[in-house]
């Protein structure tokens, strides 16, 4: 009940001017009149109504739990209805728990050719997959920073994932899923995917910082993926103290743009070396834009070859253990590793193996939709 | 850069900020919202609309446009998706259309694996018209490490109207040796002034859409101790940079060509080369993650039989890494008339 004075939105001279009069929490200002108050402090009679009515008014109605305040359990509700968004490569999706998750920034770093921006494209379209299928239906937002989209890929991918529900569809036989088909072709997922091509940090900010009102006009984003964050950062940057701030001022605004519309931030990393990194003195790879920026993004995924297959590392998760799954890009995008079924991997235990055969070399799995 | 001082904004707002000696965009973007307010002493208000206005006028700059309106081509000229001929429809149709106009691509190999003839072939197919593949447009090809092979250039250019790539009465009107711009440059200093003074004079008249390099490599390995990793990183970093800030305001290809290291010990990082590979591109790992397509050319055991008799080497092209390719092979060879892909 007796909120200290000194926490209400008031100008600093009046709140001086109360304290000094000795009114130091909000139970001292209950019963008292505004000419009362503008007498004793010397106030004007409208300043003195406005302070009052910023105490008293605030006392009157605490603020709802409905509103603004959330507990935990709402919080924890919430995000489970919210789902996230499919990779298609089921392995992937359960080491996120259910895929990207939304309302947070999920980073996938790694070195060139790994498929970062595979992963990229694949999620942009994936978070359009109808409701009907137990997708998102939403749309994206793609920002490029290194020149490394290319819409052809990204039409290969897009017709790969329509054959792939319409599969689903005629199989089941499902009504809903075959009339979400019609507004699911190759033309309305690419329309649906908003394209930014930036050239440096400047623009990249300003882009950043006016986004909201984008994503107001277009309130069914789900997904803005920036790809690459670190490389506008990475040369002729002389100030490396702007720079961490740049950085953290970005990560800031992203986090706000992810909560306010509930849609999951995708950020792009590059590799760097770093030497002596565990005392040993052997160089080691570690992700570009040093440490601050490691508490940037809430979850962290390192991409990586080994061995010729390549590897997903969860590195940083308030949610998941860490974990490591292997996965593949095909022709088709962003898949499951096929195992031999006599092998025991996490990735043969939910999905099904497709019978169609869109791309030879790669035996498709089902994504765990629906 | 645009100045704030011709934005639509309150003159109140106007004059702190000229005040605060904030004049250009990126200075005003590069402060939060809490130090403007220190250095401008406007209100939070006034912030808040100052920074919105910035952005949007920043916005304006920005090109976008839906993935579809990219594909159909209907966007800004900057988005458009365009493809440079290798000069060889086997090898197109391999990568898909050619090298992109965006970003820079790399090609690798040990000496003598037929980089160079890469090269050459661009800068030739570049001056077709549009319709045949090419840019209709000069190129400039910078040496770094030896001199232009111009007699080389000279047979490919003049065997390159029998190729077929275009009707003779196109290629007949064109001179091909004569748009070839060549540069000698002897360290990354000349080769920077040489990418930010000379060059955009050639690619701002539009006499010029490619730039081959040849080879990246000649410069970074020489000049730097094996204590000034940092600096080398550093230089390499802001060249990658100037390079694709070139392909990207111009919307041209720029080519790279690059030198092998041969791989001591354990391999880190891109696994995706066959085991029998022991080379990998030279510069490392911050030179890599500036390039935007990688391809890498080597040398196999089998030769072939060319149309005129003479053996030649049959060669591979391995795409190691690229946005829209898998990573796959394709063989060719190099004869008189340039580069071949087999089929």
């Amino acid at each position: 009940m007796s909120r200290h004075i000194g926490s209400y939105p008031i100008p600093p001279y009046l709140k001086n001017k109360l304290i000094t009069a000795g009114f130091s929490t909000a139970e001292d200002l209950e019963d008292v009149k505004p000419v009362e108050l503008s007498k004793e402090l010397k106030i004007t009679p409208a300043e003195a109504l406005e302070v009052l009515r910023v105490v008293q008014g605030d006392q009157k109605d605490p603020p709802s739990p409905d509103e603004g305040v959330k507990t935990a359990l709402d919080m924890l509700q919430e995000e489970r209805e919210q789902g996230g968004i499919i990779t298609f490569c089921s392995a992937l999706d359960e080491l996120l728990g259910g895929g990207v998750p939304l309302t947070k920034i999920t980073e996938f770093c790694g070195a060139p050719g790994v498929g970062k921006t595979q992963m990229g494209m694949q999620l942009a379209i994936d978070v359009q997959i109808p409701s009907a299928f137990g997708g998102l239906g939403g749309e994206a937002v793609y920002i490029d920073t290194e020149g490394s989209f290319m819409v052809h890929r990204l039409e290969d991918m897009a017709k790969a994932a329509m054959e792939h529900c319409r599969h689903i569809a005629t199989v089941e036989n499902n009504r809903d899923q075959l009339e979400a088909m019609a507004d699911f072709t190759v033309e309305h997922i690419l329309s649906r995917i908003h394209f930014y091509r930036v050239h440096d940090w400047v623009e990249l900010v300003a882009l950043i910082n006016i986004l909201p009102e984008f994503l107001q006009e277009h309130s069914k984003v789900r997904l803005v993926v920036i790809d690459s964050i670190a490389f506008p950062f990475r040369h002729d940057f002389e100030d490396l103290s702007l720079r961490t701030r740049l950085l953290n001022g970005l990560a800031q605004n992203c986090i706000r743009l992810a909560d306010s519309h509930k849609a999951a931030v995708v950020l792009v990393n590059q590799m760097t070396t770093k030497m002596g990194h565990a005392g040993d003195g052997q160089a080691h790879l570690v992700p570009a834009l040093g440490e601050s920026w490691g508490h940037a993004s809430t979850i962290r995924v390192l991409l990586f070859w080994e061995a010729g297959c390549r590897y997903a590392r969860l590195y940083k998760s308030p949610t998941r253990e860490e974990a490591t799954v292997p996965y593949q890009v095909t022709v088709a995008g962003v898949r499951d590793v096929c195992v031999p079924n006599n092998m025991q991997d996490q990735a043969t235990n939910i999905s099904k193996e497709d019978g169609e055969g869109l791309d030879d070399h790669s035996q498709r799995k089902r994504p765990r939709i629906s | 850069m645009g100045d704030v001082q011709g934005l639509v904004l309150h003159p109140r707002i106007l004059t702190a900020v000229r005040k605060a000696k904030l004049h250009r965009y990126a200075e005003v973007l590069r402060f939060s919202s809490a130090d403007l307010e220190r250095l401008t002493h406007l209100s939070a208000k006034d912030v808040g609309h100052l920074v919105r206005e910035v952005s949007e006028a920043v916005r304006q700059r920005i090109h976008a446009a839906t993935a579809l309106q990219l594909l159909l081509g209907d966007c800004p000229a900057d988005l458009k998706v365009r493809f440079l001929s290798l000069g060889c429809p086997v090898l197109d149709e391999f990568l898909r259309g050619g090298i992109p106009c965006q970003g820079l691509t790399e090609i690798s190999g040990e000496s003598s694996a037929g980089k160079t003839q890469f090269g050459l072939q661009l800068c030739l197919t570049v001056q077709l018209p549009e319709e045949w593949g090419g840019l209709d447009a000069g190129a400039v090809y910078i040496c770094t490490e030896d001199a232009f092979p111009s007699k080389r250039l000279a047979q490919i250019a003049q065997q390159f109207p029998a190729r077929g790539l275009a009707p003779l009465e196109v290629t007949k009107k064109i001179r091909f040796s004569d748009q070839i711009f060549v540069e000698h440059t002897a360290d990354k200093d000349q080769l920077s002034k040489c990418i930010q003074s000379r060059l955009p004079i050639l690619l701002e008249r539009g006499v010029v859409k490619l730039v081959v390099i040849d080879s990246i490599a000649a410069l970074f390995r020489g000049e730097y101790e094996s204590r000034e990793t940092t600096r080398r990183a550093k230089d390499l970093q802001s060249l990658g940079a100037q390079l694709r800030t070139v392909s990207q305001k111009y919307n041209v290809p720029v080519v790279c060509i690059n030198q092998v290291s041969a791989v001591v010990g354990k391999r880190r990082g891109n696994g995706n080369i066959s085991s029998s590979q022991k080379v990998i591109p030279a510069l490392g790992l911050v030179w890599s993650s500036l390039v935007t397509t990688r391809l890498m050319v080597s040398r196999t055991e089998h030769t072939l039989q060319c149309a005129d008799g003479s053996p030649a080497v049959v060669r591979s092209l391995e795409v190691m890494f690229s946005p829209h390719l898998p990573n796959t092979t394709s063989y060719y060879i190099v004869d008189a008339q340039g580069v071949k892909g087999l089929r």
